[in-house]
């Protein structure tokens, strides 16, 4: 059964809509990421969901209870700040108990609940100091205990992770990680970041301007991207598109006629009616070959190449300007301005209509 | 060389010209307190000598103590003033507080003509309103009361103390709210338990600015509602160093002296929460 269930779900401020209709259910237990380019509306959701933001139309419901109406506590949710929220008065011990005061709990249970939040998080030895004396990590861990020792049934995490350094992020996102393991609970977290989202997430909810774009695993967004919005946000270095138009389609392929770079045919399942309109061929930098032995034979002229030790990126120009991004593993014999050959296998690519969505591959 | 940043270092010639400066700037401000100082400790006589001089000669702390004999209700003078200012302080700040958090977190219709109209009120000086004030504390039967002096007082101290305030409670992340908002707790739990402890340096530059505000206000607001010398304040109560011949001015130095100390007392004390104040980048995030 689903714990947490938007249907319709709309907000506009002041004439204008940011969530324009949103549909999604959420289980028990699960990690769900939002993720999307910034303005897509994501924060403004999960504030929805969390209660600091009244829904303008839809429901929100929430272990079979339509929650609208309930402010944050009565909806079992707790929620991790972006700017941690810390009270800088207070010490940790006192901010982490600050939601069991409000409770009014009896001193020996805040204590023995602070304490035990304190363990999993490692902040034992840090609980009479002020916030103003940790380091960002900490401070990240005291917000992220002031959000278990309730025990909610859902957490609500905004960008937490955005005010850390590079190394201590990927540190973060390993512990975040397993608390999930280890408490079980449901988890939502709203990021920019892709990585994040991937590395994170059960299932990744892409939003672009209010609308949700693709819901699935995050290799299912890889691999099967639902339109050119989700093709482009996911995976880095971005998707190459080729533009070209349609010559041949029938149940078991499609001809693309990219212009100067040749025709390519895909598998994929076309209707007839696909002759002559304008598609799109994608092809992730990663599925670029060396070599001319793939099916598809291309010559490309790196203007750049960045060198990373563990793969190699290049950037060459097409004909019609675009800019065409290759990634191959290791360290390959390659100079700048030098015709190089690849070939892509048309297995690996993606086709997209005229209106972005994806064309069906063969049952 | 010096350890200062670059950007802190000067030459001989601009130390000199910062140090000139201050030296001219501190001569104007403090030379009146200095020659008043100086008198109160001159024998009477002396301080219509010709040629003046401004060093005392066979000076001493006489008038400090003679003073007390000659207006035996001095003491009650320096209580009342203190007590005005006090009342109008405490009564401010409590009014103040909840106001400034209202003008900082809520939207509601009209806040804004609202704190315009707060700020049109300190461009009058109480003095234009004095007769209005004077007419209407007459047909309320409020002169000569404490009340007279302290009501007045409150009402032109309270705009500065919501423009100051405000302004501290904006820079307050409102995240901290919606943490405390999402864990359960009220918006007066919240005022209670975060915002005010966050504000306290605020509310405490209040405080001070009120009290040195009223200290420095009272004066024409009792010399028009208070005929009664018992309720007279310092700055009213100076008067009666004026005698029917002659002004006693070495007592009336010592007086006003003895009069500000304990303000000047509180004010070192409280100052490092001024300063912080003032400078408050106070809020972590």
């Amino acid at each position: 059964m689903s714990q947490l269930t938007l249907s319709r779900l709309k907000k506009s401020f002041s004439g204008t809509d940011v969530i324009k209709g949103v549909d999604l259910e959420v289980s028990e237990g699960e990690f769900v990421v939002f993720v999307g380019p910034s303005g897509c509306g994501k924060s403004t959701l999960l504030r929805m969901i969390a209660g600091l933001e009244e829904v303008t139309s839809g429901d929100i419901v929430i272990a079979g209870k339509t929650v609208n109406d309930l402010p944050p506590v009565k909806r079992g949710i707790a929620m991790v700040f972006q700017s941690y929220a810390l009270y800088p008065h207070m010490t940790v011990f006192e901010n982490i108990a600050f939601p069991l005061r409000v409770e009014k709990r009896l001193e020996n249970d805040i204590r023995t609940r602070v304490e035990a939040a304190a363990r999993v998080l490692q902040l034992d030895t840090r609980l009479e100091q002020k916030p103003g004396t940790l380091s960002g990590g900490q401070r990240q861990r005291v917000a992220i205990g002031r959000a278990i020792v309730r025990e909610p049934k859902i957490f609500l995490f905004d960008e937490p992770l955005s005010n850390l350094d590079a190394a201590l992020r990927s540190d973060m996102r390993i512990e975040l990680t397993r608390l999930h393991k280890k408490l079980g609970a449901t988890m939502i977290y709203v990021t920019h970041d892709q990585v994040e989202a991937l590395t994170m997430a059960d299932k990744i909810v892409v939003l672009n301007a209010g609308r949700i774009e693709q819901v699935g695993s995050p290799l299912d967004l890889y691999h099967r991207p639902q339109n050119r919005f989700v093709a482009g946000f996911i995976g880095n270095p971005k998707m190459n598109f080729l533009e070209g138009t349609c010559t041949a389609a029938n149940a078991s392929g499609v001809s693309v006629d990219l212009g100067p770079l040749g025709t390519i045919n895909l598998p994929r399942a076309g209707a007839a009616d696909l002759v002559g309109k304008r598609l799109t061929v994608g092809i992730r930098p990663e599925h670029v070959r060396l070599g001319s032995d793939g099916a598809f034979a291309m010559t490309l002229r790196p203007g750049i190449i960045e060198r990373l030790g563990i793969h190699t990126v290049a950037y060459s120009q097409l004909p019609n300007g675009d800019t065409f991004i290759a990634l191959f593993e290791g360290d390959p014999v390659m100079s700048d301005d030098a015709d190089v050959a690849v070939s892509i296998v048309p297995a690996d690519c993606h086709l997209f209509d005229a209106e972005g969505q994806a064309v069906a591959r063969p049952a | 060389m010096s350890e200062r940043p670059m950007i802190d270092r000067y030459t001989w010639y601009e130390t000199l010209g910062v140090y000139l400066g201050l030296l001219v700037f501190l001569s104007f401000v403090l030379a009146p307190f200095v020659e008043g100082f100086l008198v109160s400790l001159k024998p009477l006589e002396h301080l219509f000598s010709s040629p003046y001089r401004f060093w005392p000669e066979d000076g001493s702390f006489d008038a400090y103590f003679t003073m007390w004999e000659h207006v035996p209700l001095l003491g009650r003078y320096i209580v009342n003033s203190l007590f005005i200012s006090t009342v109008i302080t405490i009564v401010v700040v409590i009014i103040v507080v909840p106001a400034a958090y209202a003008f900082a977190r809520f939207e509601f219709r009209g806040s804004g003509p609202l704190l315009g109209m707060f700020l049109a009120v300190n461009m009058f000086s109480g003095a234009v309103l004095l007769i209005p004030l004077y007419r209407l504390m007459r047909t309320l039967g409020l002169l000569n009361t404490y009340f007279a002096m302290i009501v007045p007082g409150v009402a032109f101290l309270i705009p500065t103390g919501i423009w100051l305030l405000r302004t501290y409670m904006l820079r307050i992340p409102r995240e901290l709210e919606e943490a405390a908002w999402a864990d359960g707790a009220g918006r007066l739990y919240t005022l209670r338990r975060v915002v005010l402890p966050i504000a306290l340096p605020g509310i405490v530059v209040v405080a001070i600015a009120t009290f040195i505000g009223a200290y420095a206000q009272q004066f024409i607001f009792a010399l028009t509602f208070n005929s009664k010398s018992e309720y007279m304040p310092l700055a009213v109560g100076l008067f009666s160093f004026f005698g029917k011949e002659r002004v006693v001015w070495n007592e009336l130095m010592a007086a006003s002296f003895a009069g500000i100390l304990p303000v000047m007392i509180v004010f070192v004390f409280l100052q490092r929460y001024l300063v912080a104040g003032i400078t408050a980048g106070a809020v972590k995030q």
